[in-house]
């Protein structure tokens, strides 16, 4: 078989010898054996789990207990008249906090990737840090500095300006939209920025020479190229914060704003006993909404051809020099950061130093204290739980990237039938909201054959599942952008489908292979709802850890181990941007 | 001649203790014993974990028996501990929760009779047939902060907090979502009479009090003084005032709370390890160690350090079923959420 023929993609012509059956012919390629076996890993993964969801919603007993088919709890949950203005709500909150986040994200990815704006490698390495923090101290934190009775920013204005009352109040739809938004802005940064740069800036350059100005080339040409990755980012930030529910939980019930997501915790996930059948429904509910995105995601970057501008030709990427207004664009970014880091760390620091949580007053120095800390360095549980959570976060996120690499390859480059049915699948367990999966976690490992149950390797396996379509839509809004002709030219040179995916494939995916796997494994250094029912006290990583510190009213502590996980994050997110900057190529 | 038959009845009684004590003991180092053949115990709760350890940490020492606690809200220890269960495979010896997830559990017939020896110093109407002493009695009531409201202008009943003066003041969990507040909500008429609760229930939603997810936020908002008075753990007054928050709580007289178990699996991986974790939580000495740490426990003469503990009189909320859960929950969003 000469080189030429070779392929990666099923669409193109077979070998005469191996061309008697379809299924020879299929299984005669190597990419055909990926697809068998990614397809089989993530096909596994997403619908043993969701099956017994599925199944638990249409059934009227919990899973273990004989009982009657029914579609009892779809009528119970959705011929509900209550249920469509709360969508109506949660559709507002989605789109206004993903919209929002991505602006920001838009924004700050601009500053730090393309120009060359000062301190930009500073900005972009602190943009990450919010998706460190639990999502839950974020709001915290913003209930602290905006609410209308005692919030900090609120109490300053008043003072210095002489206010009446505080201008702002953050238990209301602009204040719940503003504080979601702010904790998605990273997942969006990390997917446009990974775009941004792997974007061909001579593209820009040539729109430039015929005349136009820096608004037309980022509105004619930047914008458009990078439109797969703001969808990504829209429709995953969308879906998150319609499934949310510790934002809406802190905010919005003392508002007495409801969503869709506060109806489930009060009918099914908070009632007592959990009416696990109930919650599965609501949780089918959600995942067709997450589907339909899905499916408008890939309508939108259907045709990849035109997104491509990595080529064959050699490029190497620049910054744009904004001669005088580089000042300025720093100047945005900074005040960006300052609502997305500074002050959530802030108000994170005084909470790990103080006894308890108050507004400062010139007596507050006097009780300033490291306890918080010390108890950090002088508990065994927390050092296992850091140890833990280290393993799971480095491990769990190179798997995922791993997964989501062949994964978005196959769904993105190659016309194998099914290859939708893989992104669909991947989706599944994402949109089921975190408690509910939990469930479904739980029901599908307690009694696995392989046992699983109770250690280190569940948790694992429950990260996989449930985030593995971060990964994927970091790497697949990159790998759009990667024209055929470079892995065409490797097959013609006799490099087989393996070494074209090393080689080739993955280092000009690089950046979105990283910023996913920044995304995952600054998401697994803390996450806890999806694994909370599946650790044992041994296998205890540092989210179920915070949880049961928040649990028992223990914010200094949790602030403390929050501002710990951010620190050894950073170092390792410098350490992975060292790795992935186009500049080091 | 006095001395002597002091001497006389102080030998006499250290002999009859000695005697009466011996077999208890050698039981329990029996069953100590064996518990260290099993290894560890696995223990389930809703126990704050520092009050927990505290307790645990004593155990080890004791007999060298490490216990692995897995730490969730009660709703949740219920689902893990059941859907093991179902599957056959319950990983947890020991349960510690409170008693309406407790009688669920039993009904399903998750747990093992267990009368330990140490259950006998609980007063009478503390046990219950079923889960044996209820150790504990989580008391919700009127916290303030007394930065921001003084002990003069704070209120006096639970009938003052309907008055003008406190509307807009009030943050108290939502018993639209809330379960515990469901039930504490629910069982006022046993303070009040079902007359003057219903009336009092309307009276407090129209004063608009802050909702919030659960009992400990609203304890929180008090400490912070971003609102100022909450219903709440009694509890959360001692605990936040240790770390120097300016709390209070108003004495009330009667309050309502809900009971605490500790139970045994009847498939406890660890059943002699279980018993014995068992036997040590419900003694005399665990008790005095939880009491210390703020918890109100069903001990003659030990109570919580905070000021007129003593004074409280605990009234056990009711104990709702599943179908009374969601009827009140879907009368209280009429009420509380118009």
């Amino acid at each position: 078989m000469s080189a030429n023929e070779r392929t990666l993609s099923a669409e193109q012509p077979l070998p005469t010898a191996w061309n008697q059956t379809r299924v020879g012919a299929f299984l005669s390629q190597p990419i055909s054996w990926v697809f068998l076996t990614v397809g089989g890993i993530i096909g596994f993964l997403s619908l043993y789990p969701t099956v017994f969801l599925f199944y638990g919603s249409l059934v009227d007993a919990p899973l273990g207990v004989p009982g009657h088919f029914t579609l009892q709890n779809y009528v119970k949950a959705f011929h509900d008249s209550e249920v469509y203005p709360l969508l109506l709500n949660s559709f507002i909150f989605g789109f206004g906090a993903s919209g929002l986040s991505v602006v920001f994200a838009l924004a700050l990815a601009w500053i730090t990737i393309r120009t060359n704006a000062p301190f930009r490698r500073l900005f972009e390495l602190t943009a990450i840090i919010p998706n460190i923090l639990p999502p839950i101290l974020v709001s915290i934190s913003w209930v602290m500095l905006l609410n209308p009775s005692n919030g900090l920013i609120n109490g300053l204005l008043v003072k210095f300006l002489g206010l009446e009352k505080g201008p702002f109040n953050i238990y209301s739809i602009p204040g719940l939209i503003f504080v979601e938004g702010l904790i998605l802005t990273p997942l969006a940064f990390l997917i446009i920025a990974a775009a941004l740069k792997s974007m061909d800036p001579s593209l820009e350059e040539s729109a430039k020479t015929l005349g136009s100005g820096e608004f037309g080339v980022m509105s004619r040409i930047t914008f458009p190229l990078i439109r797969p990755a703001i969808l990504a980012a829209i429709t995953l930030n969308f879906v998150r914060a319609v499934e949310s529910f510790d934002t809406p939980a802190i905010i919005a019930l003392p508002a007495r704003i409801e969503v869709f997501t506060t109806k489930i915790w009060r009918e099914a996930l908070g009632s007592f006993p959990t009416n696990h059948n109930l919650a599965a429904a609501y949780g089918v509910g959600i995942l067709i909404i997450a589907l339909l995105f899905v499916y408008l995601y890939r309508r939108f970057t259907s045709q990849v051809e035109s997104f491509s501008t990595v080529t064959g030709k050699g490029f190497r990427p620049h910054q744009i020099d904004l001669g005088g207004w580089k000042y300025l664009a720093s100047l945005v970014a900074f005040l960006l950061l300052v609502l997305l880091v500074l002050l959530p760390l802030l108000v994170l620091l005084l909470v790990a130093i103080l006894p308890y949580y108050h507004v400062p007053t010139w007596e507050t120095w006097k009780h300033l204290t490291f306890d918080h800390f010390r108890y950090i360095w002088a508990t065994p549980r927390v050092h296992k739980a850091f140890g833990n959570s280290m393993i799971l976060a480095l491990l769990g996120a190179t798997i995922c990237m791993v997964l989501a690499s062949l994964a978005s390859y196959i769904t993105v480059r190659t016309k194998l039938a099914g290859r939708g049915l893989i992104e669909g699948l991947i989706f599944i367990p994402w949109a089921f909201p975190g408690t509910a999966l939990a469930l479904g976690l739980l029901w599908a490992y307690i009694d696995f054959p392989i046992p699983v149950y109770a250690t280190i390797w569940i948790i694992l396996i429950a990260y996989v599942t449930r985030f593995l379509p971060y990964g994927m839509r970091a790497v697949s809004s990159t790998i759009i952008q990667v024209h055929k002709e470079l892995e065409e030219a490797s097959i013609a040179c006799g490099a087989g489908f393996m070494a074209t995916f090393r080689r080739v494939l993955i280092p000009m995916m690089r950046p979105g292979v990283m910023a996913g796997w920044i995304i995952l494994m600054t998401i697994f250094m803390r996450e806890f709802s999806a694994t909370l029912f599946l650790y044992s006290p041994g296998s205890e990583p540092l989210g179920p850890l915070l949880y049961f510190l928040y649990l028992d009213g223990m914010r200094g502590r949790v602030a403390a181990i929050g501002l710990v996980i951010s620190v050894i994050s950073v170092i390792l997110i410098a350490i992975a941007q060292h790795y992935s900057r186009w500049e080091t190529k | 001649m006095y001395m002597r038959k002091l001497t006389y009845f102080f030998s006499a009684s250290l002999v009859s203790l000695l005697f009466l004590t011996s077999p208890a003991y050698s039981q329990n180092a029996k069953l100590i014993e064996a518990a260290k053949k099993e290894g560890k115990v696995a223990a389930y709760g809703s126990l704050e974990s520092d009050n927990a350890d505290a307790v645990f940490q004593v155990f080890k020492k004791k007999t060298g028996l490490d216990v692995d606690y897995w730490r969730a809200s009660a709703t949740k220890v219920m689902d893990r501990a059941l859907s093991e269960y179902r599957a056959g495979k319950p990983l947890f010896d020991v349960i510690i929760t409170n008693d309406s997830p407790m009688q669920i559990m039993w009904k399903e017939g998750i747990f093992a009779k267990y009368d330990s020896a140490s259950a006998k110093d609980f007063p009478k109407d503390a046990i219950d047939p079923n889960l044996g002493p209820r150790y504990r009695n989580v008391i919700i009531g009127i916290a303030y902060n007394k930065s921001v409201i003084s002990p003069a202008e704070a209120p006096k009943s639970l009938e003052d907090l309907v008055k003008p003066q406190y509307r807009g003041k009030l943050v108290m969990p939502d018993p639209t979502q809330h379960t515990t507040t469901t039930q504490w909500v629910a069982s006022l008429e046993k303070l009040m009479g079902k007359e003057k609760a219903d009336r009092y229930i309307r009276d407090l939603a129209a004063q608009k009090p802050v909702l919030v997810e659960s009992l400990l936020p609203a304890a929180e908002r008090v400490a912070t003084g971003e609102t100022p008075i909450a219903i709440t753990y009694v509890k959360y007054v001692y605990m936040f005032g240790q770390k120097g928050a300016p709390m209070d709580y108003v004495r009330l007289g009667k309050m309502l709370g809900d009971g605490h178990y500790v139970t045994l699996g009847n498939k406890a991986p660890h059943p002699n390890a279980g018993k014995a974790l068992i036997d040590f939580f419900l003694s005399q000495e665990s008790m005095s160690i939880m009491a210390k740490t703020g918890e109100f426990v069903n001990r003659k003469g030990i109570y919580p350090p905070l000021p007129d503990a003593d004074k409280i009189q605990f009234v056990e909320m009711y104990d709702l079923d599943t179908k009374q859960y969601a009827d009140k929950k879907k009368e209280y969003q009429q009420i509380f959420l118009r």
